[in-house]
């Protein structure tokens, strides 16, 4: 049994099992709802039910008063549904966000492509010829056949084609999903996919420069937004700080070198980390948070950053941009809080990043 | 379907801000460092107060409407307290020592929090930070006013409560939590919010907090965990604003890193220093224990402050100096104080005691490296001195130190066997301190800290160095509230008065 959560001001719906907090619901789908205790005494989590019931769990009566009971509020770590809810939590409105409805789509894959030796492109033509709207930057979840269940990728091509989505599949060993998509699916494969999910897009209305920072598998979001910038005729520098082990892995360069060709407020810089001394490399190697520190002097001030690739390479850029006073107001990840990170020792310094 | 006509409410933020900094001002007759004259002088710069964020938007109309039903709650509890004889349900008399300290020494630090807070609400020119300030600086007072009356119940059955103000102001061992405070109060604002906001409300709390209040619920105190949980429902928003703070520096300017650094450094050091006290409760004074300091420590101190600082990385900041020299000292700190609290019992509005065996075996056990081969022998000595009729008495008077005012009765951070000692000569002057954090903290701000009102030296200024006098003067009744609780008059009635309570002789 689960029940639908609606949360103000984002307009999102998701879904919330009974006997789940509404905190913990929110974390899982990725919304950041504000809290520190997590178990009823801080009032951090306190939220407004606008519609339906809550059962109020261990809130101590001293963080949650009588009156506020009546009132409607609510300690998110601790109240569980008991219908389907709406509830107004403090959080920013997004002028940037669509707010677009997940659906399934269902589509045949029309192309697959080695663009690396571990990364595959996988073209999927949708049934119905509109497509899906998305915003670029947002991922999908893919249903694989076999009892694998669904895996989450991010979009990698532009919104403006809408009726074939592209998908960057790198291959984990071990990993069920990606082994299934590099040794198994075929072109012409009938697939089904669900979306668009996430909050990591573009803060058009800003209208300030930005810098997107991609390692590992992580270009896929960053391309569809240079792409869709590009296209939308944004006046504002862009750079793309994109990093992989060695040349074979630098996937799309060569597109980019020619995007940076015909666009003189796109920068293209790409670094290597492992490449072999002796090859023709001529650009930057080191880690991507070194370029990046190189390329801008040591100063982000005024950009607005996006970073997407392996924890490891997104904490390295966060210190570095921080440390060139640039902070977490203009700092986006693309984020999937697991149920292991909810329940990770972190300091409350820091709520998105 | 129907289109929703109804014009959109305005958002939880929206509303702060209209209630709060809406109401702020540009001033147009009267110059900005003429009104807010204390905010350049530490160095910090600023370039933009409205990039201060307000995480906890409460306005003041719905502040007061939340602290007045905790009040209601809070008393109708003291008062069900008072009349269920609750001074009864605790588990032993021995668990008061615990209170007694806090009452003289860390209940006047929150009234101490009040005053600073709201010189700072004053101090700031932000709209926002004046506005979290001015509510901690009233939440601050109403801790102290609780935290003395959910106490005071016990002030009519047992000694060592009657005179907490006098202690607070004269006795030696109170000195050390109110120097604390005392040198936070008297630096500038942003260092307050430092020493106050980010050190004690939110890297030290836990450790503080923790023990008391579940020692009390684990002692039966429901009067003090009541307290406890009304006060903590103001602590989240308070940790907030120490984080704020500190976020709110670090992004201004980066000229305004080492300052910081350096400010973490000393608040997180003297820190340590005044909850040392509190190993000593954990460890010693609760009948009925909770979890030991080292166990404490671990959790709140590596932990959670090792999750802050590597977070606080990212900055470029990096743990504070004597973070390394703290975690030597754990696994002997609380052994140490209550060694010293026992030979200079007869100076304590507080009882201690020699731990009986099963107290040391659950020592031993809670520190395998440390209790049986550096401290139960000295027990197992003093147990010896006072069977045979010579109690181990010391009426010499400790070197304190210059800084934290404690006693020097720690030893160097890697030899157990030896006591920690520097000096520093300032001014044809020597000064003494009990380890390198506070001879470092003194060599920086040394006209500040040769100022420093010192219990001992002042029972030779003031008193002549007659202990009779001094006990008078800090209201210490010699014979009631200080000595070993063995064979004191709280041992005495409080069994009398249970067993009243429990059975019919």
């Amino acid at each position: 049994m689960s029940y639908e959560l609606t949360i103000e001001p984002l307009g999102q719906t998701i879904e919330i099992e009974e006997g789940q907090t509404i905190l913990d619901a929110a974390l899982r789908a990725g919304i950041y709802l504000p809290h520190a205790c997590c178990h009823g005494l801080c009032a951090t989590c306190k939220v407004q039910v606008t519609d339906g019931e809550v059962e109020h769990g261990e809130a101590s009566s001293f963080a949650l008063m009588d009156f506020e009971r009546d009132e409607g509020k609510c300690l998110a770590c601790c109240a569980r549904a008991e219908s389907d809810l709406v509830i107004e939590a403090e959080i920013d409105e997004d002028p940037d966000a669509e707010n677009l409805p997940v659906r399934d789509f269902d589509g045949t894959v029309s192309r697959i492509e080695s663009l690396t030796p571990t990364i595959k492109g996988v073209w999927i033509k949708l049934d119905k010829p509109e497509g899906m709207r998305f915003q670029a930057g947002q991922y999908v979840n893919l249903a694989l056949p076999g009892g694998i269940g669904s895996r989450a990728f991010s979009i990698a091509s532009a919104p403006s084609v809408a009726g074939e989505i592209e998908l960057n599949i790198r291959i984990v060993p071990g990993g069920e999903g990606t082994t299934y998509v590099h040794e198994k699916l075929r072109a012409g494969d009938r697939i089904r996919i669900a979306g668009p999910y996430g909050r990591f897009f573009v803060k058009k209305s800003a209208n300030v420069p930005v810098v997107f920072m991609a390692g590992g598998s992580g270009l896929s979001s960053p391309r569809s937004m240079i792409l869709d910038l590009l296209e939308g005729g944004f006046e504002q520098p862009i750079t793309l700080v994109y990093g992989q082990r060695n040349r074979d892995e630098l996937y799309y360069h060569d597109a980019f070198l020619a995007l940076a060709e015909t666009h003189p407020n796109f920068r293209y810089v790409p670094a290597l980390s492992h490449e072999p001394e002796r090859s023709g490399w001529q650009a930057f190697r080191g880690f991507v948070h070194e370029a990046a520190k190189a390329a801008f002097d040591n100063d982000f001030r005024g950009n607005k950053a996006y970073l997407c690739g392996p924890p490891l390479m997104i904490e390295a850029c966060i210190a570095t941009l921080m440390q060139g006073r640039l902070f977490e107001r203009d700092i986006y990840t693309e984020k999937f809080i697991s149920a292991a990170d909810a329940q990770q020792v972190r300091s409350p310094l820091f709520k998105a990043i | 379907m129907d289109m929703k006509a109804t014009k959109k409410k305005l958002g939880m933020k929206e509303r702060y801000r209209a209630l709060t900094r809406d109401l702020g001002w540009e001033s147009s007759y009267q110059d900005k460092d003429a009104i807010f004259p204390y905010v350049n002088y530490e160095g910090i710069k600023v370039h933009d107060w409205d990039k201060w964020e307000d995480p906890f938007r409460l306005t003041m109309d719905a502040y007061w409407k939340y602290q007045a039903e905790k009040e209601r709650k809070f008393y109708a509890i003291i008062d069900a307290h008072a009349q269920n004889n609750g001074h009864l349900n605790i588990t032993d008399a021995r668990y008061l020592s615990a209170l007694k300290i806090f009452l003289q020494a860390i209940s006047p630090g929150e009234y101490a929090a009040h005053k600073g807070f709201a010189r700072a609400g004053r101090e700031f020119p932000g709209v926002g930070t004046q506005v979290a300030c001015q509510m901690q600086a009233i939440d601050e007072l109403r801790h102290a006013q609780t935290q003395i009356h959910a106490m005071s119940n016990y002030n009519r059955y047992y000694d060592g409560f009657h005179a907490f103000a006098d202690a607070r102001d004269r006795i030696w061992y109170t000195s050390v939590a109110r120097s604390f405070f005392d040198d936070a109060m008297s630096a500038g604002p942003f260092e307050f919010m430092i020493a106050i906001g980010f050190s004690f409300e939110y890297v030290l709390t836990n450790l503080l907090f923790v023990p008391f209040m579940s020692g009390a619920a684990y002692n039966g105190d429901m009067a003090t965990v009541t307290f406890g949980f009304s006060a903590q429902s103001d602590e989240a928003r308070h940790m907030t604003l120490g984080l704020e703070c500190i976020k709110f520096m670090l992004e201004q300017d980066p000229d305004n890193l080492p300052i910081v650094q350096a400010w973490i450094d000393k608040w997180f050091w003297r820190g340590f220093r005044v909850l040392g006290l509190v190993s000593t409760m954990m460890d010693y004074m609760l009948p009925k224990r909770v979890m030991s300091w080292r166990e404490a420590w671990e959790i709140y101190g590596v932990e959670n402050g090792g999750a802050l600082f590597k977070d606080l990385a990212r900055y470029g900041i990096r743990p504070p100096k004597g973070w390394d020299d703290a975690e030597k000292a754990i696994d002997h700190m609380s052994h140490q104080f209550m060694l010293g609290l026992y030979q200079w019992s007869f100076g304590t509005s507080f009882h201690s005691w020699i731990p009986s065996d099963e107290d040391m075996d659950w020592l031993s056990a809670k520190y395998p490296d440390t209790f049986d081969k550096y401290y139960r022998p000295r027990w197992a000595h003093i147990k010896k001195l006072k069977a045979a009729g010579t109690p181990f008495k010391n009426y010499g008077l400790a070197r304190l130190c210059q800084c934290c005012q404690l006693p020097s009765v720690f030893t160097e951070p890697d030899d157990p066997t030896l006591t920690c000692h520097r000096e520093t000569v300032y001014k044809g002057e020597k000064y003494q301190f009990c380890s390198d954090g506070c001879k470092d903290i003194f060599d920086n701000e040394p006209e500040k800290y040769i100022q420093s009102w010192l219990p001992m030296p002042a029972l030779f200024s003031e008193l002549g160095g007659d202990v009779g006098a001094w006990m008078n003067w800090v209201s210490l009744r010699d014979g009631d509230d200080n000595g070993d609780y063995d064979g004191s008059t709280d041992q005495k009635h409080f069994n009398e008065w249970r067993g009243l309570a429990t059975s019919n002789l």
